[in-house]
């Protein structure tokens, strides 16, 4: 009996233990939970902030990827990874419902967006285009790499952004939502284009409004699309008053600092400022405008007397532009922005910056000149789809710029002197500044369609920088024969304006 | 029977026994509940803090996806007659000050410049109230005939609640009245414009807050010059609302309540950065 009440008696104090401790266990967690709840709480809170932020520059990043890689220029255009069969030829229009993609897949994963049914289809396509008959996007449709599926940046294993895939296609007033030429009618086949302000139905008016649109999904889940509208611009260049425009500075009164020009002794030379389409190709015309066949800046020196050489005046009625002046030689008038040495060397920097290929200057010979056939000049490729833009830095030598590798297609921009040669062709412009001179005594019939400036800003002889525009020349021997001369072409001109960037017409998050 | 008497003396406790089982029981218990008690203080508090916290957070993502978007679509895609349908500027401005002919001046930090709008010195864009034009969803099917009008979309602080209120842009119109009357309550217990008294309690538990023991602007602006970007009242002639490239948005709010154990107030800072993409032209 002892035993057992003792044992009794045990049990019921062990049994008080128990529930006090599992009490005041039970008080703890609850207080424990609490707090871990809650911190978890505000740190899922901070986390979706996050990821929604993360989100959106991926989807951008991809944007971004796109609008670069869509300019020639760029190391990674798609002109040079996918050279074909991704997006059409330079200057061919995008079919309204074609699709382009730029894929980034992570780890081999497929990226079929075309496949709305796929685990990152494109369901945003229809959204856009259903109304316009294009329920889907192309299936399938042409796919390019993203920079971080390609070498160099592949084999450096880098995480890259995670957007999924890029979308490049042409868009509409329906799509957009825009009545571009007020008819209220939205049209929903014809493409839209940019003519620097405004959108326009008409192809003429400008470049192509290509839409981007960019989805990025993050590995929790967080979704976005932002979308570009973009058009490639041109880079502004002044308007060029006459076929040939010899700049210097208009206060001038130094005979010494005079402009100057002689021309060769030929009746087929030609220096027309008529604007005309000599070769004509896609569908721009020449508007019939005149403008100066010579234009000078100096009023105030013998600029005009030395323009006006034996030559000039012999051949007289081959020298035409605007107004009844024969020899059309003409004062003109350059924009305030481009007035001293300064202004130009700004423009050649500018120009610099976005120039297709750079050429510096050959060595050995006195002075140092580029011939064309010892550059890369031959191999460039240059076409009326393909006009690009050259800087040589330094002397440029076109003796025997023959047809091939010419004629050039393009913005040809020299630092120092230009010799050229009549066998060769510019289509184009032709600008000379640095030294400003131009020389020419052999034989050929090529020409300079487009418009031809030269301006001095530096001492030719010591390169030294001037603080006015000086001298600039232009000197064809008497005997240089054949040149079919200089015309200008405001079509030709328009082609060769370099690509200074796709810009943004506008940004918008697809809201989801 | 002795025997029997001891055993049932043994089952039962003495006073002692029972004093000191009692005085161990009330000082876990009083000590538990002291816990708890303190638990759920802090848990009051703490639950103000979140919700203060994750309203404050929604604001911020909204403000700074409305400011990423501004300007949509921008004015080239204007069409002759139909102003509604496109963004004259990423931000407007009151009619009074000229909108969206006209431009007017941000102010500088303390006040000052001439956006001025209906309620006496106020701005927008300004140091608590901004102007968003934007279309969200241009192809939104709910609103035919399509596309949907641009929408004005107003962030303004009265008192310690900040504001939030959408208008359809309407040609002649003005953003300003316009956008008055539609404001809703959108955060609450917001205190950037707190009175010299409460920043200096604030700064008792949070001395790093409050830097210049001054308001702190929800919105301040950068502008696009040119060439760098620089905060607008600094940025001359290039002060205006259709420049402004980037709005800094910082949030302070503060708990309905002071802390309740401690009395002190407590306030969450929140920063965020909108950038606008779109083309002002």
């Amino acid at each position: 009996m002892v035993a057992q009440s003792t044992m009794r008696k045990r049990q019921r104090e062990a049994g008080i233990a128990l529930l006090i401790s599992i009490f005041i266990l039970l008080l703890i967690s609850v207080v424990a939970i609490a707090l871990v709840v809650s911190s978890g709480t505000e740190s899922s809170l901070a986390g979706n902030y996050r990821s929604a932020t993360g989100v959106y520059y991926a989807a951008l990043s991809g944007l971004e990827e796109a609008r670069g890689r869509l300019l020639s220029k760029n190391s990674d255009a798609f002109t040079t990874t996918n050279a074909s069969g991704f997006l059409p030829a330079t200057g061919i229009a995008l079919n309204m419902g074609d699709t382009y993609y730029l894929i980034n897949p992570v780890g081999g994963e497929a990226i079929t967006p075309w496949d709305t049914s796929s685990t990152y289809g494109d369901n945003q396509f229809g959204v856009e285009f259903g109304p316009s008959g294009f329920g889907a996007p192309t299936n399938p449709s042409p796919t390019a790499l993203s920079v971080w599926n390609r070498n160099p940046l592949l084999a450096l294993n880098l995480p890259g952004p995670l957007y999924k895939w890029v979308r490049i296609n042409a868009v509409s007033e329906k799509s957009a939502g825009i009545d571009a030429d007020n008819d209220s009618l939205a049209n929903n086949t014809v493409p839209l284009y940019y003519d620097g302000a405004h959108f326009s139905n008409n192809p003429l008016a400008g470049p192509q409004v290509l839409e981007l649109t960019a989805f990025a999904v993050l590995p929790n889940g967080s979704q976005k699309i932002v979308q570009y509208l973009a058009a490639p611009t041109p880079l502004n260049l002044p308007n060029f008053p006459a076929a040939i425009t010899l700049a210097g500075d208009s206060a001038n009164t130094v005979p010494a600092n005079s402009l100057s020009y002689s021309g060769p002794n030929s009746p087929s030379f030609n220096v027309d400022g008529t604007d005309s389409f000599r070769f004509p190709f896609g569908s721009c015309t020449a508007t019939g405008n005149v403008y100066a066949g010579i234009g000078y800046t100096n009023t105030s020196d013998n600029s005009q007397t030395n323009i006006k050489s034996v030559q000039v005046v012999a051949h007289a009625s081959d020298y035409k532009g605007t107004g009844a002046v024969t020899p059309n030689v003409l004062p003109v008038t350059m924009p305030p922005s481009l007035q001293t040495p300064n202004d130009y060397n700004n423009l050649v920097q500018t120009i610099t910056k976005n120039a297709d290929v750079i050429i510096t200057p050959g060595s050995g010979t006195s002075p140092p000149y580029t011939s064309y056939a010892t550059t890369d000049m031959t191999s460039l490729g240059m076409s009326p789809t393909n006009p690009l833009t050259v800087v040589v830095n330094g002397n440029l030598d076109f003796n025997g710029w023959h047809s091939p590798p010419g004629p050039g297609y393009g913005l040809l921009l020299v630092t120092g002197n230009l010799k050229y040669d009549p066998d060769a062709s510019w289509f184009g412009i032709v600008m000379v500044i640095g030294k400003g001179t131009m020389t020419g005594s052999q034989n050929g019939g090529g020409e300079v369609d487009g418009a031809t400036l030269v301006a001095q800003t530096v001492n030719p002889s010591t390169g030294a920088s001037l603080t006015s525009l000086g001298p600039a020349s232009i000197t064809f021997s008497g005997t240089m024969t054949g040149a079919q001369g200089f015309y200008y072409s405001s079509c030709w001109i328009r082609n060769a304006l370099p690509t200074a960037s796709y810009k943004i017409l506008s940004f918008h998050e697809i809201t989801q | 029977m002795s025997s029997v008497g001891s055993e049932a003396r043994q089952i039962g406790f003495t006073l002692i026994e029972l004093l000191v089982a009692l005085g161990i029981f009330l000082l876990v218990t009083g000590a538990a509940f002291a816990l708890l008690s303190s638990s759920q203080q802090r848990y009051q508090t703490e639950s103000q803090v979140l919700t203060s916290f994750q309203e404050a957070r929604l604001a911020l993502d909204q403000i700074v996806r409305d400011v990423n978007d501004s300007g949509f679509p921008p004015p080239s895609f204007l069409i002759t007659g139909f102003p509604r349908n496109s963004s004259s500027s990423p931000f407007a401005w009151s009619l009074g000050a000229g909108y969206p002919g006209a431009s007017c001046q941000i102010a500088p930090p303390g006040g000052g410049g001439n956006c001025t709008t209906a309620t006496a010195g106020l701005t927008s864009p300004g140091d608590f109230d901004l102007i968003v034009e934007t279309d969200p969803n241009p192809l939104d099917p709910s609103c035919p005939p399509n596309p949907c009008p641009v929408l004005w979309i107003r962030y303004q602080l009265q008192g310690t609640t900040l504001y939030r209120g959408t208008a359809q842009k309407a040609s002649g119109g003005d953003p300003d009245t316009a956008t008055s009357t539609q404001l809703v309550p959108f955060v609450q217990n917001v205190v950037n414009n707190s009175s010299s008294g409460q920043i200096t309690q604030y700064q008792l538990a949070y001395p790093t807050m409050f830097p210049l023991n001054a308001p702190v602007p929800i919105f301040s602006y950068n502008c696009d010059t040119g060439g760098a970007t620089t905060p607008c009242w600094s940025a001359g002639t290039n002060n205006a609302p259709a420049n402004i490239r980037d709005v800094v948005v910082t949030l302070i709010v503060s708990t309905p309540t002071p802390d309740a154990k401690t009395g002190l107030p407590r306030i969450v800072q929140l920063n965020g950065r909108g950038r606008r993409v779109n083309p002002n032209q």
